[in-house]
């Protein structure tokens, strides 16, 4: 669905174990879309693969794991095939993870602070450095767009207007840099501050001079052209303050105050520091063309409101107007050439589906053409589009992938049936010798090839299916807006390049992060180890730890199943929070249902490794379709049940030996014969529901949910006043 | 579901100011604070609050897994617990007032010197019911199986008497092993921890039967085998080791290993919450079932409060240490009065998201709601059987609300 603004999709993964005992498939064909800003929850008993899934978006499935197929798409990359290296960077910084138990989760002997603050010092440079790239290879892609699109003759323009953004950019940077250096110093300066006085008040033991003295050093380094404007000489006076303080300081034990003086010269110089930092910051991207264009003027003879109202009209009048309309010519060129690109590359595609499906199709000869699709493919990418197109990067590896799967099937078949046969005749030639034979025939493991076949095709369709989409919408692309997104894409990448996380800065923001997920005096804590905390405590801090690095999509593991209400009602409240201030996106796995009816927008329920009821929050709660969420709702009591709970008989199956049918139908009461023959297909309800069941199916007979359930959802639906 | 009439019936097990306080480095920990309840015969008694309110502590409490700090627990009318805190606390009042007495006033001299003889008459004797109340209880069984032998003894002859001889001397062993606390049995929380992975499940089961002097091993398997289908397991299963079973199935041996010691108190500590929902089911139905069959009395211990709801007769709210009320579960559920447990009901998920959506949740923070500054609170009678813990001043507010 293109009118979706989809950020992670899930297609048809299959991921199974290897174990002595045979292979266990733990998630047979799960596809799903994650929408940017919504909440998917996959609802199910433990062992229906709903971890497994999410393990494998992020690539940490244990080592005995075998993917067997499938693809993760998430910008522009397929998870499932990048190189560890490529998984790193996108592990903890764009998608985190909220582990189910906390006591494993965290190091037991590396403190807290250390602990939430180690991935934002890792990524740091990394994140930098790439910002840095992902700047100059667009700056490059606009340049080469608009000097074809405005012809050659206006090629030197072009270049000269790319070099003056770029130039300004880098002025701009510069200052920008000096100044993020003065305000992390003053940030460190404010930890440890504020750090020294609650302590102070606590009556703690104290290191005054040690601790002056860092201080000091800190306060030395507040000093910036913008930063600490006119605050020069109180700056140096709250300094020479701190210093006369420290002569005479002493250190004071638990219990003792910290001498009057001392205190007020640290609040004081706080204030001070707080006040600066209160200001506004300077718009150094407009600043730096302005001083570029003018060296030598004085910047600070206007208040900086002022300036940055000047230097906008400044920079609109002389440059950004005509830039802007410059690169919308590139935007609509680059867009228009791509077009006409994917035209052709679905009339190619058409054209070669019919070669995959033949039977004079070879290894070799499919992925000498598959090549030759992908690269077509891939250029007919529009390189300006800042949300890449997973589906188009992707579609080489694809391609690829499954003609291996269809070969290495083709070769392994026979192979696999000669073994079975071989084993077989051997069991029941001991049989017939009259012996006890205590070993199983490990059943045959044959691939439908029939299938792996449409798995190559059914690549092509999707591609296709993509692109003219695609082409259907090209009338309604607003390429002002479009221009518009690109610059503030290439100043958000600028301004990443100098965000410099230091040490003190990422303490402050780990006790930020401590408060915000509701841990009682951070400072102290910040300190401790995690056996020092309780259940709920530890929690918070693992998610903590994975909003550390500011994600895209978060991962929740079961993170208030070992909580009691009242935290997991505040854990919940807060990623629902977090949720809506971040636009981040959320996977949220869980046994009970009742969590997830306030946190999510859509609910997979998963058994057996399938999906078998998919809809939105509404649609699964009041009117489930499949008898598994029957029995899932009918297992819990809530506050108005008197009756005996209904609970699902038997264990999820074992999945080395896979059910034919429906895997739930041995526990199921409204099975049916068909149940233990075939799998069901997914039946739609409406528009977003679906359910894999028989009951859906128009012969089936007309089977009622559990009373229970009908009864609650009666009742609910009076509560709310609303109709099904 | 038949359950008792709770007005009028038997206390089984009484808690009084029970006190646990924890060394932590230079100061107490006080994980349950003067908590007191009364359990009666037959009912589910539900704990709930949230982690480290000292429900479970004082779960391990009344088993005497601690020793406790002050306070006394009677089980069927015989004290099993007592701690001497309180009685200390006050032989040093006493004695801090007598040394500032100084001379003068003879009459306050000898109340005080009598109370602290007195007090000190109450720690030998909460000593003694600490130490000695399974040698009581099993000296009187020893006397029960006495009184029914003898006289059968003297009556018999020849062989029959050889045999009587023999299960004679048998029932005294285990009369003599005997334990009153054995009649209160736990199940834990977490089935993987609580269960001996290098023991058979035969073994676990009957470890309590062999440890009272059960030696007849055929009446052994007969009873492991018996309990194992009461909880919905087969006989096949006591050969087996604990990995070899899911999860509900482990916490079904953890209740069959309780339940096997014929218990008459059980306490529940969180059985469900390590569970799956679909378990869960299975285990509340269990249980359910154990307790109509073997007319168990239950103290449910638990942090979800629908199934709380669900399952229990009362309930007890405790905040960091501290009963704050107590109410038949339809009346807490009616009439929350105690702002701790109108904040952690508005907290409950449920199946519903229209509802969820609009839920608001209140939250509770002790040092705002209440000023216990000049007035000490206690736990008093609102309507009759709802307990709260309040001050005057608050009670007389309660009071109000509900027109009284």
């Amino acid at each position: 669905m293109a009118n979706k603004d989809t950020i992670l999709q899930v297609k048809n993964l299959k991921v199974s174990f290897r174990t002595t005992g045979g292979t266990v498939k733990a998630v047979r064909d799960v596809s799903f879309d994650l929408e940017r800003g919504k909440t998917l929850a996959i609802v199910g008993e433990s062992g229906s693969g709903k971890s497994v899934t999410s393990k494998a978006i992020l690539g940490i499935l244990a080592g005995n794991s075998i993917i067997e197929g499938g693809e993760i798409l998430y910008d522009g990359r397929d998870l499932l095939k990048i190189t560890e290296e490529e998984m790193c960077d996108i592990r903890g910084n764009r998608i985190s993870m909220i582990f189910q138990d906390p006591l494993s989760s965290l190091n037991p002997i590396v403190k807290i602070g250390r602990q939430i603050t180690e991935a934002m010092l890792l990524k740091d440079k990394g994140n930098r450095r790439a910002a840095r790239k992902d700047f100059n290879t667009m700056l490059a892609e606009i340049r080469t767009n608009c000097t074809a699109a405005l012809g050659q003759g206006e090629a030197a323009r072009v270049a000269e207007m790319t070099k003056t953004f770029d130039d300004f950019n880098i002025e701009g940077i510069k200052m920008e840099n000096s100044y993020n250096t003065a305000r992390a110093a003053s940030e460190g300066f404010l930890a440890d501050a504020e750090d020294f006085l609650f302590l102070a008040e606590k009556k703690q033991r104290l290191d005054v001079k040690a601790n002056l003295a860092t201080m000091e050093g800190k306060l030395k380094q507040v000093k910036d052209e913008f930063f600490t404007h006119g605050y020069d000489d109180k700056l140096w006076a709250a300094y020479s303050a701190l210093k006369s303080a420290a002569s005479g300081a002493k250190a004071v034990k638990e219990g003792e105050m910290v001498p009057e003086n001392i205190r007020k010269a640290v609040s004081d110089a706080e204030a001070l520091v707080k006040e600066l930092q209160g200001r506004t910051v300077p718009d150094f991207f407009r600043i730096g063309y302005y001083k570029m264009k003018n060296p030598g003027a004085d910047l600070h003879s206007q208040s900086v409101e002022e300036l940055n109202a000047s230097c906008l009209t400044y920079l609109d009048d002389n440059f950004m107007k005509e830039f802007l309309a410059m690169e919308e010519k590139g935007t609509r060129y680059s867009f228009d050439t791509a077009l006409e690109k994917k035209k052709k590359v679905v009339e190619s595609l058409k054209a070669a589906r019919p070669f995959f499906e033949s039977a004079e199709l070879t290894r070799s000869s499919g992925k000498k053409r598959a090549g030759e699709l992908a690269k077509e493919v891939e250029g007919s990418i529009d390189r300006l589009e800042i949300r890449k197109d997973s589906m188009a990067y992707t579609f080489g590896f694809a391609m690829n992938d499954a003609i291996d799967r269809y070969f290495n099937a083709e070769k392994k078949n026979p192979k696999e049936e000669a073994r079975f046969a071989r084993q077989s005749a051997k069991r029941e030639a001991l049989i017939a010798r009259g012996k006890t034979v205590d070993w199983k025939v490990v059943p045959k493991l044959v691939y439908d090839l029939d299938e792996l076949k449409a798995n190559i095709t059914g690549t092509i369709d999707a591609m296709v299916a993509h692109y003219e989409d695609y082409i259907a919408k090209a009338d309604t692309v607003d390429f002002s807006a479009r221009s518009v997104e690109l610059v503030d894409y290439l100043k958000e990448r600028a301004s990443q390049v100098v965000y410099k996380v230091t040490r003190s800065m990422a303490h402050e923001k780990a006790i930020q992060l401590m408060e915000e997920v509701g841990i009682p005096e951070p400072r102290i804590r910040y300190n401790q180890y995690p056996f020092e905390f309780s259940g709920g405590m530890r929690q918070r801090i693992v998610i903590a730890i994975a909003l550390a690095a500011n994600p895209d999509i978060l991962i929740c593991d079961e993170p208030t199943t070992a909580l009691d209400v009242t935290i997991q009602a505040q854990i919940l409240e807060l990623i629902n929070k977090l949720k809506a201030e971040r636009n981040l996106s959320v996977i949220f796995i869980t046994h009970d249902l009742g969590v997830v009816a306030n946190m999510a927008d859509e609910i997979a329920v998963m058994y057996a490794g399938k999906l078998v009821e998919y809809g939105t929050a509404d649609e699964v709660f009041y009117d489930p379709r499949h008898p598994y969420t029957w029995a899932l709702l009918a297992s819990m009591p809530d506050l108005d049940t008197t009756e005996k709970l209904d609970a699902i008989p038997g264990t999820p199956p074992n999945m080395i030996y896979p059910p034919k049918g429906d895997a739930f139908a041995a526990r199921n009461k409204y099975a049916m014969q068909i149940d233990f023959e075939e799998q069901p297909p997914e039946f739609a309800v409406s528009d977003t529901h679906w359910a894999a069941t028989w009951l859906l199916h128009p012969n089936a007979p007309k089977v009622e949910p559990p009373k229970i359930i009908t009864d609650r959802i009666a009742r609910m639906l009076k509560k709310s006043g609303g109709e099904a | 579901m038949g359950r008792p009439d709770n007005e009028n019936g038997e206390v089984l097990l009484r808690v009084e100011n029970l006190c646990q306080y924890f060394k932590s480095g230079s100061y107490e920990n006080k994980a349950v604070d003067n908590v007191s309840f009364d359990i009666k015969k037959g009912e589910v008694f539900g704990l709930v609050g949230e982690s480290g309110c000292g429900k479970t502590t004082t779960g391990r409490s009344i088993i005497k897994i601690y020793d406790i700090t002050s306070g006394s627990i009677y089980f069927k009318g015989q004290r099993i617990c007592a701690g001497t805190r309180s009685y200390r606390d006050a032989i040093k009042a006493a004695k801090k007032e007598l040394s500032e007495l100084k001379g003068g006033n003879e009459a306050r001299r000898k109340e005080l010197e009598a109370e602290i003889e007195k007090n000190k008459e109450e720690i030998k004797k909460a000593k003694f019911d600490h130490k000695n109340s399974d040698k009581l209880y099993a000296a009187e069984q020893v006397k029960k199986v006495k009184a029914e032998y003898e006289p059968k003894l003297e009556k018999a002859t020849g062989e029959e008497k050889a045999k009587l001889q023999k299960e004679y001397k048998d029932a005294l062993r285990v009369a003599k092993n005997t334990r009153l606390i054995t009649q209160i049995q736990m199940i834990f929380q977490d089935p993987i921890a609580s269960l001996n992975p290098r023991m058979t499940v035969r073994e676990i089961i009957s470890e309590g039967m062999v440890i009272n002097g059960i030696r007849d091993k055929e009446y052994i398997d007969k009873k492991v085998y018996d309990i194992l289908e009461t909880v919905g397991l087969v006989r096949e299963h006591a050969g087996r080791y604990p990995h070899e079973f899911s999860g509900g199935q482990r916490q079904r041996i953890g209740i069959a290993r309780s339940v096997v010691m014929e218990p008459e108190l059980l306490i529940a500590d969180e059985p469900v919450s390590a569970l799956d929902v679909s378990i869960q089911a299975q285990v509340i139905n269990l249980l359910n079932d154990l307790r109509d069959q073997l007319g168990l009395t239950i103290l449910f211990i638990a942090h979800d409060l629908s199934v709380v709801k669900y399952f229990s007769d009362r309930i007890g709210v405790m905040y960091y240490g501290n009963m704050v009320e107590l109410a038949t579960s339809e009346e807490l559920f009616r009439h929350p009065i105690h702002p701790y447990t109108r904040s952690l009901l508005s907290a409950i998920p449920l199946p519903d998201p229209r509802s969820e959506k609009k839920r608001v949740r209140i939250t509770y923070n002790a040092l705002a709601a209440h000023d216990y500054s000049v007035d000490k609170p206690s736990l008093r009678e609102i309507i009759p059987g709802h307990f709260v813990h309040c001050n005057d001043a608050e009670e007389a507010a309660y009071r109000k609300e509900f027109n009284l």
